[in-house]
């Protein structure tokens, strides 16, 4: 590091660490919590127990738990999908379209086939889902391969146009007539909806989100077709040289990633909204993409910083309600800690050097 | 790793415990679905809430921002299991999320603003802002010399349609030639889309502008223009002192503490809840000088007879934009009917998507 | 569409154009130079509201829009430490910056809902205001307008034509064969990302002292992120940046207008018009071969040497 701070050095480490990153992890979100502690002091609030509030609201009760997991569930397969693509360089933003069209397709499965039985239903959502999320990672793909169009502002436009289709549908042609004019689809019947998990809130959705984390980490770690994909990723000039079907593997990536964040949408849409309305567009296409780097691309990583995040996110609910701090201040310290946990993982590689000059 | 982390963060967790909450007091929760800082709707309910703050034996708490799905049902669960007594959500996709709920807490009372399912334990509420928009519309009206009138609006939602409705009534009370023209924003709070967006209604030619928006962004485009305006959610002269005429406003105050009340006396009852100028919840903002006295006088006495309820702004004749009958002669719209409305009035251009 | 909607909606298209403009020139210098900065939205909503409060404490709009910048540039500056000293994810980096702008501005500004201040009104250019079509759509803007026009061209100028401006793109294309050459990688990216910061405030500063003169969360809805994609459409140049962002706000103001007119269309069809028109005409521009690529190292954190 060239930022000669009068002694300090960075050195780069022979071994980047391992077990001692958990300290820098702890130590990175230590500091913005301080941060966040401090701020709270600023605004007149208990500045540690403002932090067990936040903790508590998280980590403090079973139902906490289980609400962080219900949030971290879209979010979680949303960042799937993009690390998917991610891994090929594809710089895919699209995640919160394929997420609105992945809603959109098993909205269409709902509403179309309501008398089908659950075990025929949900399949069929998922691969509406599937299909027309898939279809809207794959236009950006081809007009990209094809058109050499640059696929970040491509994904990011289609955001923009998947949510106003969705508005469209859902205040237009599909509202639900006895909602006397608001926006929203007819509810679900029952066999549409993702059931609960026993006597517990969660849903079936949670363990198809972890079978997929799984199948993905086996796909990517134990086939040919996964092998591909990294070599091309690592390197994409020379994966064309090697005689890797890039065009193809840009397709097939981009299509599971549409999927994945479609599947995202068709879990909002059925397990916990049970029905299709704008109100389910709150950003998890985004919030994936700052998971999926934070957790450096590892489908397992994913799932643990999905759930954090979630927590963070249901924490600051708690703060909110227990001490009025604004919703603001939820924002505030999620970027704190996202930038000293970034700015911390330097120490992963690095070390420092004090040197004593004169 | 990172197992370990979490393992060690959720040890950490049970020693800290949650924190218990006071019991006493009448606890009261509200959820808004934007920001307090939106300058209009949620920053309107919490006006309301912080005038119940002040009653004796009476706490508040509020979660802004929450989105009307699966976030909204676990901000509700989190306010019941925490003891509150009374809590209000005060958007529309909050209404299944609540009733889920309210099932599961049978001891709470769940209030809802601008749905239309009650239960047991939850009712719903709203004011007639109809009523006041009925009255800008007069002004309007009578101001306007171009016979035409720019509305500028957020989402095509009953709500809205019903203020867009009763404000042309209101215009083509005192002006049957006036026409309004639409223009949907598909946002709440974008101050310079809003403004941009009455400036097209203004290039069109109209010569007074309203908004269904939480921003005065409309406000100010009339000013630049030099001609008027009607506000909303609040006074809005401050920002447009030589356009602004009057503003139909939201007042919640009193009818939270009318709530409180019913519910520490043990007399609160599940129903809808919807009223209007009579009970002050929506009322119209002192009107501009520039409108004349007749004009402010005529408002005035409409104003009466609606608080009376001597008048409806809902009274047939009511014809669509298509010329069909919506509304019979010698009749006046039900509430169900206005709730759901989708359609606009004659003399409305714009569409209903 | 008569021509006396034609003229007011090119000025419209003007007007809501610039915010974005100055967000996408600052994303263009910071870009160049081999760093990405997806923190736009949250650096031009702090700009907004600094710009909003300097105005209102100070009466000073001139001020006011200067420090709006100086404060984007201080944000920006928390980039600049994650990412160029810590080698932090730039893409993360950006979206906790987003995160955090947001939520600061929220907290900070909520009080001042519902107050005024003051800002630039239209200023007629003598002379050229009373051209027939051009006075109304180009020289009867104001200030801020005149000012962004500037600036593109002044961009243009310096990464092309000066020393300063060709070691940033050197640091951006190849950083290591600039370091060879004895250029300070990591000094040249620290300007891109600061003066990067300084242009997007400005454009957070249009939305609350011109564009209108009042503060809400949210001022600039989503306009950062509109930013970050015109970057790309103006293929890293700033003329076409100037382009794209007159483009964007045009078609905005004129979905508008068509509604104003009475069209039975869905809104939510109309409001697709800007982002479908913007990809089309994307795929049309690369498809005819003006490819134009990123800077070769943007994104990638240049690492220490030793």
């Amino acid at each position: 590091m060239r930022r000669a701070m009068l002694s300090i050095r960075a050195y780069k480490r022979q071994e980047p660490l391992r077990w001692s990153s958990c300290l820098v992890f702890f130590g990175a979100v230590a500091l913005s919590l301080t941060a966040s502690a401090l701020l709270l002091k600023l605004h007149g609030k208990p500045a540690l127990g403002g932090i067990g509030i936040l903790f508590g609201g998280a980590f403090g009760s079973l139902w906490a738990i289980e609400d962080c997991l219900i949030k971290a569930v879209p979010i979680f397969l949303c960042s799937l999908g993009v690390a998917i693509a991610f891994r090929l360089q594809i710089w895919n933003i699209g995640a919160e379209g394929q997420f609105a069209l992945g809603a959109i397709g098993a909205t269409w499965a709902a509403l179309s086939f309501p008398g089908l039985p659950w075990y025929a239903l949900l399949p069929a959502m998922a691969g509406a889902a599937f299909v027309l999320g898939g279809l809207w990672g794959l236009i950006p793909a081809l007009l990209k391969l094809h058109m050499r169009a640059n696929e970040i502002i491509v994904t990011l436009m289609m955001n923009y146009i998947a949510i106003l289709l969705l508005d469209y549908l859902v205040y237009g042609r599909w509202k639900d007539p006895l909602s006397f004019g608001f926006p929203m689809t007819p509810e679900f019947t029952p066999a549409a909806i993702v059931g609960k998990i026993g006597s517990t809130n969660l849903n079936w959705g949670l363990a198809v989100c972890l079978v997929t984390a799984v199948l993905i980490w086996v796909f990517f770690g134990f086939t040919r077709l996964g092998f591909e994909f990294r070599a091309a990723g690592e390197n994409v000039r020379a994966s064309r040289y090697a005689g890797l079907p890039y065009p193809r593997l840009v397709c097939l990536a981009m299509i599971l990633s549409g999927a994945l964040a479609g599947w995202a949408g068709f879990m909002e849409a059925s397990a916990t909204i049970n029905r299709l309305q704008p109100s389910i567009m709150v950003g998890y296409g985004y919030t994936a993409i700052v998971v999926a780097w934070l957790a450096r691309l590892n489908p397992l990583t994913i799932g643990v910083a999905s759930f954090l995040l979630a927590a963070l996110r249901v924490g600051v609910e708690n703060l909110q309600l227990d001490l009025q701090v604004p919703a603001a201040f939820g924002g505030i310290m999620e970027g704190m800690i996202l930038l000293t946990v970034l700015a911390g993982s330097f120490f992963m590689e690095y070390g420092l050097r004090f040197r004593r000059t004169s | 790793m990172k197992s370990k982390v979490m393992v060690m963060i959720f040890v950490l967790m049970l020693a800290l415990g949650t924190t218990p909450a006071g019991a006493k007091d009448l606890q009261v929760g509200f959820v808004y679905v934007s920001p307090v800082g939106d300058a209009g709707w949620s920053y309107a309910h919490d006006q309301g809430r912080l005038f119940i703050d002040k009653m004796e034996g009476v706490t508040t708490a509020y979660v802004e921002s929450v989105p009307e799905g699966p976030d909204s049902e676990r901000v509700m669960l989190n306010m019941a299991r925490k003891n509150y007594d009374l809590i209000f959500a005060t958007s529309f996709g909050y209404m299944d999320p609540m009733l889920k709920v309210a099932k599961k807490f049978p001891k709470v009372t769940f209030m809802h603003c601008s749905g239309f399912k009650t239960s047991e334990n939850m009712g719903n509420y709203f004011g007639r802002m109809y009523q006041a928009r009925y009255l800008s519309g007069i002004v309007a009206g009578a101001m306007t010399k171009a016979n035409t009138l720019g509305y500028v609006a957020a989402f095509p939602i009953p709500e809205v349609i019903r203020g867009i409705n009763a404000f042309t009534l209101g215009a083509q009370s005192v002006n049957p030639d006036v026409q309004v023209r639409v223009v949907w924003t598909k946002t709440w709070y974008d101050p310079a889309t809003e403004k941009e967006a009455a400036k097209s209604l203004l290039d069109v030619g109209a010569d007074v502008i309203a908004q269904h928006q939480d921003s005065p962004g409309p406000q100010e485009a009339a000013q630049e223009k030099g001609v008027y305006s009607i506000g909303y959610n609040t006074d809005m002269s401050a920002f447009a002192p030589k356009a602004h005429l009057c503003a139909p406003i939201w007042n919640w105050g009193p009818f939270y503490a009318q709530m409180v009340e019913a519910v520490r006396a043990g007399k609160w009852e599940s129903k809808a809840y919807w009223y209007g100028l009579e009970n002050g919840i929506v009322d119209l903002s002192p009107m501009s000088d520039k409108v004349p006295a007749d004009i402010q006088s005529k408002v005035m006495a409409e104003k009466k007879a609606i608080k009376a309820g001597a008048q409806k702004v809902f009274t047939g004749p009511i014809k669509d934009q298509a010329g069909q009958v919506k509304i019979a002669a010698g009749q006046s719209g039900s509430d169900e009917e206005l709730l759901g409305m989708n359609w606009f009035v004659q003399g409305v251009i714009g569409t209903t998507q | 569409m008569t021509a006396e909607l034609i003229v007011p909606l090119l000025a419209a298209a003007i007007q809501s154009g610039t915010p974005i403009l100055y967000a996408t020139l600052g994303e263009i210098l910071t870009e160049k130079s081999g760093v990405l900065n997806l923190g736009v939205e949250g650096i031009m909503i702090v700009g907004a509201l600094a710009a909003f409060v300097v105005a209102k404490l100070s009466g000073n709009p001139a001020l006011a829009f200067a420090l709006a910048g100086t404060a984007g540039m201080i944000l920006a500056a928390g980039h600049g430490v994650v990412c160029l000293w810590f080698l932090g994810n730039q893409v993360v980096s950006g979206l906790a910056l987003t995160i955090f702008g947001l939520g600061l501005a929220d907290y900070l500004g909520t009080p001042l809902i519902g107050q005024t201040a003051p800002g630039f009104d239209k200023l007629p250019l003598p002379g050229l205001a009373q051209l027939p079509v051009l006075g109304p759509v180009f020289f009867q803007q104001d200030l801020l307008v005149y000012l962004a026009v500037l600036v593109a061209p002044l961009l243009w100028l310096f990464l092309n034509k000066t020393r300063w401006g060709l070691n940033l793109r050197a640091v951006g294309e190849y950083p290591d064969a600039a370091a060879a050459a004895g250029v300070s990688v990591l000094r040249y990216r620290w300007a891109g990302v600061l003066g990067g910061g300084f242009l997007v405030g400005l454009g957070g500063a249009y939305l609350s002292l011109a564009y209108t003169h009042l503060w809400t969360s949210g001022l600039t809805a989503g306009r950062g992120w509109i930013a970050v994609a015109l970057v790309i459409f103006a293929f890293w140049r700033p003329g076409r940046a100037l382009f794209g962002a007159y483009l964007f706000g045009g078609v905005m103001a004129f979905q508008l207008r068509l509604q104003a007119t009475g069209t039975h269309l869905p809104s939510s069809l109309l409001l697709m018009l800007p982002y479908a028109l913007t990809v089309i005409v994307l795929v049309l521009a690369s498809w005819k071969g003006r490819q134009a690529n990123a800077p070769a190292a943007l994104g990638i954190n240049y690492e220490p040497q030793d």
